[in-house]
């Protein structure tokens, strides 16, 4: 299905093994960046950084992530994100939602997601309305955070959807049980 | 204190201190007009060529220059069916001290003319030769292989080009391995050029299951670039299947190298002291 040979855990070179766990698979990603080591060994600090604990809470991430690869229409990023926003403390409601018409979220959330909706909006910038609504609720270095947030979540939904990147058989798991 | 004179103070270290190898090898090409049975790189007139051009061995070896490499090796696949390869081996050889490892059936007449000019420089000829016994060998290497190595060796030595000799196998006796060395001996090669290694279990010997399984730990780290990346060490950049191995590859970029050099140094302080000394895989 990939566009790319994932590599093995057998072939894995030496500067990427630190990334194929012991036990279980290498994300697809990771199986996908093995190919080139040496961007591996940036991308996935840089990834883990972006897109793990920070100073902004991981259910404000979380929507950032989700709503931006559901507007990009990246099957990759919206299902392993769909489990990882249940992780971060959303409903199944919510991120139904934000794969859609936005409803039932805080006033803080809902310019959150506007202010995506205007990310995505290439090559346009985010409008001073949505800006200003959104610097009501967010204080200017997780404005920052989140922006740089939503564009390497874009990076990725490219990246993942052009080489067709495989959801993982754990993540088509929870999301069948959740059926 | 820029990166590259950093890796470079880096580098002299660890090659004082025996942790990395002073010597950086290139891959010329991966073709060979032998099949021999152990191959790390499933060479063969068929293989895929995977060369490494002229400007980019230069390159690389002006970069070893700089860095502070004290040697270079060039290996294959059989580097003499690369055309140039004597001019190649010239303008290493006017950079650093070279080595090329070699089959030696390659050796005619006219290729030997144009190596001539190698002997004023430091340049080193190392020939595989398995056996004393011509059957023994040639099962190995193919046939006819022996007759050509026993003729091509003194030829070089005449011509005042250094030559060593590789044994690769553990399959010759104590009584055979002291026909070989007496075999080398009378050929000029004195007993301190010539190397004895197990096989690698990696190309096509892993189909036959021959020799020793090796990972990075017990292969000496040696920087070693090919068309496809730079790699921990020369048994690094194996072909299976037709298929490149990259279980010990370091990076995919090969310039500049300070680079892969850099990568290198910092998985060979990860490894244990000593670690890589009991296959003596060198």
């Amino acid at each position: 299905m990939s566009r790319v040979e994932l590599v093995g855990p057998d072939q894995a070179p030496l500067l990427a093994r630190a990334y194929y766990p012991e036990e279980g698979q290498a994300s697809p990603i990771v199986r996908a960046l093995a190919q080139v080591p040496e961007l591996l060994e940036v991308a996935m600090p840089f990834i883990a950084r972006v897109f793990g604990p920070t100073s902004v809470d991981l259910r404000t991430k979380e929507i950032v992530v989700l709503r931006v690869s559901a507007i990009n229409g990246c099957r990759y990023c919206v299902d392993a994100h769909t489990v990882a926003a249940w992780d971060a403390g959303l409903t199944q409601a919510e991120t139904a939602a934000l794969r859609g018409p936005v409803a039932g979220f805080s006033t803080a959330e809902e310019a959150l997601v506007a202010f995506c909706d205007a990310f995505c909006n290439t090559p346009a910038p985010v409008p001073e309305d949505v800006m200003r609504c959104f610097r009501t609720h967010f204080a200017e270095h997780a404005i920052v955070e989140l922006s740089l947030l939503a564009g390497a979540t874009a990076m990725l939904n490219r990246f993942c959807t052009a080489l067709e990147l495989p959801t993982t058989p754990a993540t088509r798991a929870r999301l069948e049980a959740a059926m | 204190m820029s990166s590259a004179s950093c890796t470079a103070g880096t580098l002299a270290a660890a090659i004082d201190a025996g942790r990395v190898a002073d010597r950086l090898w290139l891959y010329s090409n991966y073709h060979c007009n032998l099949h021999c049975v152990y191959c790390l790189t499933e060479s063969s007139p068929r293989a895929d060529r995977r060369l490494l051009a002229s400007k980019d061995m230069i390159a690389a070896a002006d970069e070893a220059v700089a860095l502070g490499y004290r040697a270079l090796g060039v290996t294959g696949g059989e580097p003499f069916l690369v055309r140039d390869m004597p001019e190649r081996l010239a303008a290493l050889a006017q950079r650093l001290p070279t080595l090329v490892l070699t089959n030696a059936t390659l050796f005619a007449r006219r290729l030997l003319d144009r190596m001539r000019p190698l002997a004023d420089l430091p340049l080193s000829v190392q020939i595989s030769l398995d056996s004393a016994e011509p059957q023994i060998n040639d099962q190995l290497r193919g046939p006819g292989n022996f007759a050509k190595v026993v003729e091509a060796i003194p030829r070089l030595i005449d011509m005042g080009i250094p030559v060593r000799i590789a044994t690769t196998g553990d399959h010759n006796t104590a009584d055979e391995m002291e026909r070989l060395c007496a075999l080398h001996r009378s050929l000029g090669v004195g007993d301190d050029d010539h190397v004895v290694r197990p096989i690698v279990r990696r190309g096509r010997a892993v189909d036959d299951r021959l020799g020793v399984v090796a990972d990075a730990k017990d292969l000496f780290p040696e920087l070693t670039l090919t068309v496809d990346g730079a790699f921990w060490s020369p048994f690094a950049p194996t072909v299976h299947g037709g298929r490149l191995d990259t279980d010990l590859l370091l990076t995919r970029q090969r310039l500049p190298l300070h680079d892969p050099t850099r990568a290198l140094l910092a998985l060979a302080d990860a490894n244990p002291a000593g670690t890589d000394t009991t296959l003596n895989i060198r």
